[in-house]
């Protein structure tokens, strides 16, 4: 367990306010935050790349604040990777061990090990800077892992890669930290990447850590208006009948508006879906009108480059998120008759973590859309 | 201004760089061509293989070799310490540092000639190593002058690496010395090729440092810059045309090389 207490830090005009967090053995845990938040000041410090003033950090009962980065036991592995170029793959993964000086047949094991667990057995020759971003990753990934860290320290690891490779990878983190079950801190300003990872979260927001807690806490309940600010309030629906569509899809009926969404457990009684996930638009849009809705704007507020958008439908007001240029390119006005669409695969069961099995989302798109 | 502005104003930009361009390497081409059609073929040669000329160059050759290995020895470290340390009075080691670099090698020369009137000089001179007017007097003229530009070169190779990665080895379990030898090194070796082959050209090519403190002695402290003052102190123009081609030839091997090796991105 890594317990860290008071941690404070300087740096130019930049301050880490006395951070204390709690992070248990083999804990997969994010730090959620804003560009500009500290995170990895606070990443840095952790693995000793930098002399905190004040502050205790303990990692299994023993203080290692005062340590050198080497003797903590941390593995870091930054935004980019940092695979050395004068290496190839193969040489890249054993550059930790080779400075445990392990026998050759204990360190070769332990390559292809991490080697198959990552699926890089076939890069292990080439030059890292010929990988692909999510190439680079696992390579460093399996880097970080081989001297056997006790904690694994991810600094935005997802964030330089395409869409569908960092959905991809996200999967496969969880998978390897699961098969691993090494204690991982990772750090990111992706609401998505937060959840789907991690067993507990951190938000951390202008040097100070604001709450600690599980995802769906954090994310139902912000503690403070700064995060609130930046997870955003839930739109959250009060059910009042619900019938199953196929096994693993249902109907509700919140307040007039019929909402299809993944859940097979039987009746519910709140789903939620974030301001992020709920699409604005001026004019009918094409396709199925499954989670589409019509309703007139009740509140705007364009005073930051996020619009927020207040959007009567029934009895419910649902909150839409926007980058602001585009809603002034609609010409998003207090009064304006707009469409909403909810996103199927955002909706939320509160009190329930389930999603829907692969033959509903078949369905879904077969029959619906 | 105005009558420059859009594609004419682009052509003609273009066509007056490329004319300066073009005028500098004519201006150099025909000074190497000069030299090259001074005096006929069989005196160059026999210049060449002239029992003085063939000190000249083998005394260059070693002097230089020595100063550019104690050069880069010591450089690595202290550009190293410049470029990752923030010390009070920082600017000012740094300007100390590039002193050599801007005073003219003559009045170096001078002031190591007047350290070894000092008491300790004398000391040095007269009990340790014999310096002045002797080869280890080449070797330390031409070390004052080119650790500078060592230090200069390693200091920028040193700046362009990502402290990242040093970081990380940190992390992987290096101690900041092994960071050091494993990664930062590796990661400096074409910066250090290019330091260690510009620094071994202009240690062959020094001479007003040289001259100052070790002397002009024929068959002693003679090295190619020396053997060229001699030869035309002595109006013996085929001798000097002989060694002036030997130093243009060694210096534009030198340059080829660093631009092959660090595939042109070294910067003085």
């Amino acid at each position: 367990m890594i317990e860290i207490k008071d941690l404070s830090f300087k740096i130019g005009d930049f301050t880490l306010r006395d951070l204390s967090v709690d992070i248990q053995d083999k804990e997969y845990f994010v730090i959620l935050g804003p560009s500009g938040a500290g995170k990895t000041v606070f990443m840095e410090c952790l693995a000793g790349l930098h002399r905190i003033k004040s502050g205790r950090i303990q990692l299994n009962g023993k203080d290692i604040t005062r340590q050198a980065p080497e003797e903590r036991g941390l593995s870091y592995v930054p935004q980019d990777y940092v695979l050395f170029p004068f290496l190839n793959v193969r040489d890249n993964i054993l550059f930790g061990l080779k400075q445990k000086k392990l026998p050759y047949s204990v360190e070769q094991k332990c390559l292809n090990d991490l080697a198959v667990l990552l699926g890089i057995s076939h890069l292990l020759e080439r030059d890292p800077r010929t990988l692909s971003g999510g190439e680079k990753q696992r390579a460093a990934l399996a880097r970080a892992l081989a001297p056997s860290p006790q904690i694994l320290l991810l600094d935005e690891p997802l964030s330089s890669l395409d869409v569908q490779t960092s959905k991809y990878l996200r999967l496969e983190l969880r998978r390897i930290h699961q098969e691993m079950g090494v204690t991982t801190i990772h750090i990111t300003h992706n609401h998505v990447e937060a959840e789907e990872l991690a067993d507990r979260m951190a938000v951390m927001v202008r040097g100070s850590i604001e709450q600690v807690g599980q995802p769906q806490e954090i994310f139902f309940s912000p503690a403070t208006p700064a995060v609130s600010d930046f997870v955003g309030s839930l739109n959250i629906l009060e059910c009042t009948a619900c019938r199953q569509l196929v096994p693993g899809l249902m109907e509700v009926d919140c307040g007039g508006m019929l909402i299809i969404l993944p859940h097979d457990e039987g009746a519910m009684q709140k789903i939620a879906i974030s301001p992020r996930d709920v699409y604005v638009s001026d004019v009918l849009p094409p396709g199925p009108s499954v989670n589409r809705y019509k309703g007139k704007i009740a509140a705007l507020d364009t005073s930051t480059t996020s619009a927020k958008i207040d959007v009567k439908v029934g009895n419910n007001m649902i909150r839409a998120e926007m980058p602001t240029e585009l809603a002034h390119e609609m010409s998003l006005t207090i009064g304006k008759e707009v469409y909403i669409i909810l996103k199927l695969r955002r909706l939320k069961v509160l009190g329930s973590q389930q999603s829907a099995s692969p033959e509903a989302y078949h369905w879904y798109y077969q029959e619906i859309i | 201004m105005k009558k420059l502005k859009g594609a004419g104003g682009d052509r003609a930009f273009r066509a007056a760089t490329i004319s300066a361009l073009a005028l500098l390497t004519l201006f150099f081409v025909v000074i190497i061509v000069s030299l090259l059609t001074f005096t006929d073929w069989g005196t160059m040669v026999n210049a060449l293989v002239a029992p003085e000329t063939l000190f000249a160059i083998k005394l260059s050759l070693i002097t230089a070799t020595i100063t550019t290995i104690l050069a880069i020895a010591i450089a690595i470290p202290v550009a190293y310490a410049i470029s990752t340390n923030e010390f009070w009075g920082k600017s000012l080691v740094d300007s100390l540092l590039d002193l050599p670099i801007v005073i003219s090698p003559v009045a170096i020369g001078a002031a190591l000639l007047v350290f070894f009137n000092t008491p300790m000089g004398e000391g040095i001179n007269n009990h340790l190593l014999r310096f002045v007017f002797s080869v280890p007097g080449i070797v330390l003229a031409q070390f004052t002058i080119v650790s500078a530009l060592a230090i200069r070169l390693l200091k920028s190779t040193f700046d362009s690496i990502d402290p990242r990665y040093e970081q990380v080895s940190r992390t992987l379990g290096c101690s900041q010395p092994a960071a050091f030898f494993r990664v930062v090194l590796p990661l400096a070796k074409n910066g250090l090729i290019a330091a260690a082959i510009l620094t071994w050209a202009r240690a062959t090519g020094e001479f007003g440092a040289t001259v100052t403190l070790a002397g002009a002695t024929a068959f002693k402290t003679e090295t190619l810059p020396i053997a060229i003052s001699l030869s035309l102190s002595s109006a013996n123009i085929g001798q000097a045309v002989a060694l002036i081609v030997i130093l243009v030839v060694i210096s534009l091997t030198a340059l080829l090389i660093i631009r092959k090796v660090t595939g042109r991105k070294y910067v003085i």
